[in-house]
């Protein structure tokens, strides 16, 4: 472990990589704490602080490192980027024009770059007109403006901020995938949670110090979060190997080596988004409910659907379930596998190709998933149990499962991968090099 | 300034925004230039003798190691003024130009008929000054051949050693040309140099040098077009051999229409359900893909690809008691090519050919990383500019357009197009046979040797005579160029006449070149466009040649196999889908969706070639490591050590039997050839990797990683099976009078070379794959936000594919 880590710092080319990464990342760091000119941070605090964390705004708050609720330059972090692509992909399938772009390789995807960039500032454009009008509209309670002087002085002025920081973290994320380590977008994501985390340590230290909080009871929640990090790992890892042949042109001959090529099914297929969009689709019946507050419906909403009630975790859960099946369905399409591989030669020994080899990759697929989403629901429900159990803030609680773990411990892992790979580059030393073979192995 | 000068500048500007490198501005070199200029009028009076004393002066400063930028205005000088006298040609300042950009190590781009062979020969005597060999890479062995023997006189009034390679020469031969001072040869021959010398036993038997610098000829047809072919050296195997004569029977004997599907490029198929019924019951063989059928299902595989994707007279031909692969891009026999093992048995039984080749490949490298071997390396080539992305990314390498010294008056005129292959036919031979009347020269460019031949049949059945040139008669190639030119000449040709040709209006004569040129020059008519457009800019670059006049016009119709491959007809609005549109009302769409098809294609082009070279880089890396210990065990003789530590007994007695040199000379020997016996099987091996790795996607994982890992995990794993095998063959050593009998444990030399293709084809659809596990974060956590659009894109999919079926 140490060793390796000494030799991540004497390979100058990955030395460099991570020092650029790291120092990207900490511009993005210094930009989210830089608040938009004309708002009064004291008082957008104190209206975030009673508005406590969760709900929509807590968790996209969260992927933006908390620049949200500071309403700082970065406040819409990277997502308009990400949603403008996501939004051209799925144009391909729909307008010919850019299913003609998606195929046309290298001039292709820069075009299709391009269209993302536009998009890019165009939706962060719309976010942001709706953020300054959001910003402007609030007020603590004891009515000190968030925005002492608004209008649309103050509006544009936080669109043209707001959008022009979106592209300088956009330009960030394409400058830590090209020469820096790991997936760039990712990366920035991964940190603005991460940095959640010392506020949170901390707070519990205070609790300790101050004596609200025993001792035994926080070894034993650093207990269970070491494991649950394991298990969580071991959830993104996990994949069942099915063999592929392919019938090649030369009759094969081998002296050595074996079986190498495989399609890996994850347990975890959906990755984070079945949490997401179950949390998101959670937080739906409260806003709802809140725009009519003395309603009867609210009072029941209240009661039986607040986060500590076992109804709410129950559909929490059960919504997981479905939606890891949705979106494996959407990563994952057994047909679209089964004719691509009868297009190239490949088969499943044993198995025909086409349909029969598409209804076996189903199968196995099915039969995966089933385990991999009642983890997930799992892992997205230990949160509440450690809140209620323990009374432990919301944002230190995040770090036992849930979409944070879950986020940090993907990136973390793509991005040691991509470390391995700098470092598997290097040396074959010691291949007959003469001395007793016996001693170097 | 004319407009037509305005509109050039904002295109080069416009293009240079979106990051071209291509220089256009030539005042960098005209101070040079007027140097070099003054500098001959200083020596254009000194004897011979004089001269070739101040080369013989340059030579030694630059072996006391001044740089050679401060002898080049002399020796461009020295150059100019010994063609003059050995050639009575003058250079002009733009092939001066070209040659300073070739010193740089740049592509220099100039258009056909500016005397690139006579440009070459300034940097190439610059650089051959300092004795480390210059290496010309030509675009085949007869040019190699053609040009040493042109240029030789200079080289040899200027004191330097000039030598060409020619394939099959014998091994003493060759080493005697690389040690010259400069050597014409092809790319491929050098390379194949290459890898004989790693599998060599003896250093004596090697042939090259260090290499130094090359420049090389047609640059953007070697370092793009063939770059992607590796080259392979494979030797005689034990494997099995199978009579696949039954197979190639089987493969004729299937219903095109009901056992098999072919995807829509028309390059792979696959069975359908009775297809897979009536090859098991015709082979009794059980469930074709259970494990135990691969070896079986491969060579069923190559039988039909054999059988279906092969065509006679367009992909191959036949001669003699051989098969002669046909190559698409210069339409020539592509000399030792052949397809991989399997095929190439399949297609020998389909033409009833009983050769039976084979064998294990014992080494292989690609076009582009043996060039890349050369610590320096410049080109030149009529169409660089489109390729010039290329350049940069794989050899770094920065183009300059050099102007043509007489500007060119070529017409091109826009494309003739039609509906039906019959109508272009029909027009086609009433076009030649009008422009036959009058006497002007016409060259006719063809996609295959079959359409060369159908042709000319039609032509001759209209009365009018012509000239085939294709590769079946590529013999008398200088024979029907050099006629071309001529007045009433017609010459059908394939590709072939496309790179290199230099086609004389009036062959020579002047009387008849003044007639040729009133007429208008040489009219050249493609008869269907090319995937690659620089391709069809080589043919039309066959007319108006040094500022002669000429034309030229492509005739296409929308049953053109490029029409059909890439399913053009897509492209095309609807209504003019039909066969019965009336021609004229389409010219202007095709000739616009032509560009964009053959953009696209040269897009998927570069990114196969991407991919390939990401691949194939890290295995560049491993052959290094283990070439460059092979080589140091074969010249010093250091293996020895590593059997004296680890079988200390072993090597003691056979020592005290054999004696220090032979016992060094087998330590030598068993480690060599268990170095290339492991390395031909590693390849193998990865080749295996690589073929499936693209489904590592599938679990969120990304190939180049999966594969950097596997390939360095075997080939860790191969260092040491390497040398636990060596030492156990050693152990196992007996002695028998006083030598030891190498052969009887297996280790002799192999034989003989061929080079063959790779196909790669990445996963299509990449968005759902993107989405899988965490493969990327930013991504699934917006496609959350977007999931009423997701909804919205799985029905979509769903309904679509109701329709397609």
């Amino acid at each position: 472990m140490l060793s390796s880590l000494q030799s991540v710092f004497k390979i100058q080319d990955l030395r460099n990589r991570i020092l650029f990464t790291l120092g990207i990342l900490i511009v993005y760091r210094i930009g989210s704490h830089i608040t938009l000119p004309n708002v009064n941070p004291e008082a957008l605090m104190s209206f975030f602080d009673q508005a406590g964390g969760g709900g929509l705004f807590g968790l996209y708050d969260m992927f933006v490192g908390g620049a949200f609720s500071r309403a700082t330059i970065f406040s819409l972090g990277i997502m308009p980027y990400i949603s403008a692509s996501i939004i051209i992909q799925l144009l391909g399938a729909v307008m010919p024009y850019f299913q003609r772009l998606q195929k046309q390789g290298e001039e292709g995807r820069r075009k299709i770059t391009q269209y993302s960039r536009y998009g890019t500032v165009l939706i962060s454009l719309m976010q942001a007109y709706g953020v300054s009008v959001f910003i402007e509209s609030i007020t603590t309670n004891q009515g000190l403006p968030v925005v002492p002087s608004p209008g649309w002085g103050f509006r544009i002025m936080t669109m043209v901020i707001l959008a022009s920081g979106t592209v300088l973290i956009m330009w960030f994320g394409e400058q830590l995938t090209e020469r820096g380590i790991g997936n760039g977008i990712s990366l920035i994501i991964f940190v603005g949670i991460i940095a959640l985390f010392p506020n949170s340590v901390l707070d519990e230290w205070q609790q300790l110090i101050g004596g609200n909080r025993e001792l035994i009871v926080e070894v034993i929640l650093l207990g269970i979060m070491v494991v649950c990090i394991g298990f969580v790992t071991m959830l993104t890892q996990g994949t069942r190997k099915i063999p592929v042949q392919y019938a090649k042109r030369v009759v094969g001959r081998k002296i050595y080596g074996g079986q190498s090529t495989h399609i890996p099914l994850r347990v975890n297929t959906a990755g984070v988004m079945p949490i997401i969009f179950a949390q998101s689709l959670m937080f739906v019946p409260q806003t709802v409910t809140s725009f009519w507050p003395d309603s009867e419906i609210m009072g029941l909403v209240n009661i039986y659907f607040n986060m500590n009630s076992a109804i709410y975790q129950v559909v929490y859960a059960i919504l997981i379930i479905f939606f890891t099946y949705f979106y494996t369905a959407i990563a994952f399409n057994p047909v679209d596998v089964a004719d691509n591989m009868k297009k190239h030669g490949g088969f499943i020994p044993g198995v025909r190709p086409g349909k029969k080899t598409a209804e076996y990759i189903d199968n196995i697929l099915t039969r995966v998933t089933l385990p991999g989403s009642f983890f997930l629901a799992a892992v997205a429900v230990l949160p509440y149990f450690i809140i209620k159990f323990t009374n432990v803030s919301y944002s230190y609680a995040s770090f036992f499962g849930g979409t944070s773990l879950l986020i940090i411990v993907g990136v973390a892992l793509d991005t040691l991968q991509q470390m391995e790979s700098h470092l598997l580059m290097r040396h074959y030393d010691g291949f007959m090099k003469g001395g007793k073979i016996k001693g170097r192995r | 300034m004319s407009s037509q000068n305005i509109k050039t500048k904002i295109y080069r500007w416009h293009h240079r925004l979106n990051g071209s490198m291509t220089e256009y501005d030539l005042s960098a070199y005209q101070h040079q230039l007027s140097e070099i200029r003054a500098q001959i009028t200083q020596i254009e009076n000194r004897n011979n003798s004089a001269l070739r004393q101040s080369a013989e002066k340059f030579k030694n400063t630059a072996h006391a190691g001044r740089s050679l930028e401060s002898l080049m205005v002399e020796s461009f000088a020295l150059v100019y003024e010994t063609i003059r006298r050995q050639l009575h040609l003058h250079a002009f300042d733009e092939q001066l130009i070209a040659g300073l950009v070739l010193h740089q190590g740049k592509i220099a781009e100039m258009q056909t008929g500016e005397g690139k062979t006579l440009a070459a020969v300034f940097p190439v005597c610059l650089n051959a000054l300092t004795g480390k060999g210059v290496h010309v890479l030509t675009f085949n062995d007869y040019l190699a051949r053609r040009d040493a023997q042109w240029m030789g006189p200079v080289y040899k009034a200027l004191g330097f050693s000039i030598a060409f390679v020619q394939e099959g020469m014998s091994i003493q031969a060759k080493r005697q040309a690389y040690l010259a001072d400069i050597t014409y040869l092809t790319a491929k021959e050098s390379g194949f140099d290459y890898l004989r010398d790693t599998l060599c036993r003896a250093e004596e038997d090697t042939v090259h040098r260090e290499f130094h610098f090359a420049l090389i000829d047609e640059a953007d047809s070697i370092l793009i077009d063939e770059a992607r072919i590796p080259l392979v050296i494979a030797g005689s195997s034990a494997s099995k051999r199978f009579n696949e004569q039954e197979l190639a029977e089987l493969a004729q004997s299937l219903d095109q229409k009901h056992h098999l599907e072919f995807d829509e490029f028309g390059r792979n198929f696959n069975f359908t359900d009775a297809g897979v019924q009536f090859v098991e019951q015709n082979l009794q063989c059980g469930n074709l893909f259970h494990a135990e059928n691969i070896d079986l299902m491969t060579r069923l595989n190559c039988a039909i690809h054999a059988t279906f994707f092969l065509q006679r007279d367009v992909d191959y031909i036949v001669r003699g008691n051989e098969i002669e692969l046909v190559d698409g891009f210069t339409g020539r026999v592509a000399d030792k090519r052949r397809w991989p093992d399997g095929l190439q048995r399949a297609l020998e039984a389909k033409e009833k050919i009983n050769k039976q080749s084979g064998g294990a490949i014992l080494n292989s490298l690609t076009l582009q990383h043996f060039i890349n071997l050369y610590p320096k390396i410049a080109g030149m080539t009529a169409t660089a500019q489109v390729a010039e992305d290329e350049f940069k990314h794989f050899y770094n390498l920065t183009t300059v357009v050099i102007p043509s010294h007489k500007p060119c008056i070529r017409e091109d005129f826009t494309d003739v197009v039609f509906a039906t292959k019959s109508a272009k036919s029909q027009a086609l031979i009433a076009e030649i046979s009008a422009i036959h009347d009058s006497g002007r020269p016409i060259l006719v460019g063809t996609a295959s040797i079959d359409e060369s031949e159908q042709l000319a049949a039609a032509l001759h059945k209209n009365a009018i005579s012509c000239t085939v040139l294709n590769a079946k008669n590529d013999t008398y190639e200088a024979e029907i160029i050099a006629e071309a030119g001529r007045l009433h000449a017609v010459t059908i040709s394939t590709n072939m006449a496309g790179r290199g040709v230099d086609i004389v209006l009036g062959a020579a004569n002047e009387d008849e070149k003044i007639k040729v040129v009133a007429l208008g020059g040489l009219y050249v008519i493609g008869t269907g466009r090319h995937e690659s457009l620089r391709i069809d800019k080589q043919l039309r670059g066959r007319a108006g040649r040094q500022g002669d006049p000429g034309s030229s016009r492509f005739y296409i119709c929308m049953e053109d196999a490029i029409f059909i491959k890439y399913k053009l007809l897509d492209l095309l609005p609807k209504k003019l889908k039909s066969a019965a549109v009336a021609e004229r009302t389409i010219q202007h769409i095709v000739k616009k969706k032509i560009h964009i098809l053959q953009k696209i294609i040269e897009g998927q082009n570069l990114e196969i070639k991407k991919t390939l070279n990401q691949y194939a880089s890290l295995i560049e890396q491993q052959r290094k490591v283990l070439y460059r210990k092979r080589k140091e065990i074969m010249v010093q003789k250091s293996g020895a050590e590593f059997y004296k530590n680890n079988a200390p007994q072993q090597y003691k007695l056979l020592r005290a039997r054999l004696g220090e040199e032979q016992i060094l000379n087998i330590c030598t020997l068993i480690t060599i050839h268990y170095i290339d016996k492991f390395w031909s099987a590693h390849l193998a091996d990865i080749n295996d990797i690589r073929e499936g790795i693209h489904l590592v996607r599938l679990g969120g994982q990304k190939p180049e990683f999966e594969f950097q890992k596997l390939a360095v995990k075997r080939f860790t794993n191969l260092l040491v099976e390497l040398e636990t095998e060596i030492l156990r063959i050693f152990n196992t050593l007996q002695v028998q009078g006083n030598k030891v009998d190498l052969e009887s444990v297996g280790i002799k030399a192999p034989s003989a070379t061929w080079t063959y293709l790779i196909n790669d084809n990445p996963f299509e659809n990449m968005f759902g794959t993107s989405l899988i596990g965490s493969a990327n974060m930013g991504l699934s956590i917006a496609a959350a936000a977007w999931t009423p659009l997701l909804v919205l894109y799985m029905l979509w999919k769903k309904m679509t594919r109701k329709v397609m079926n």
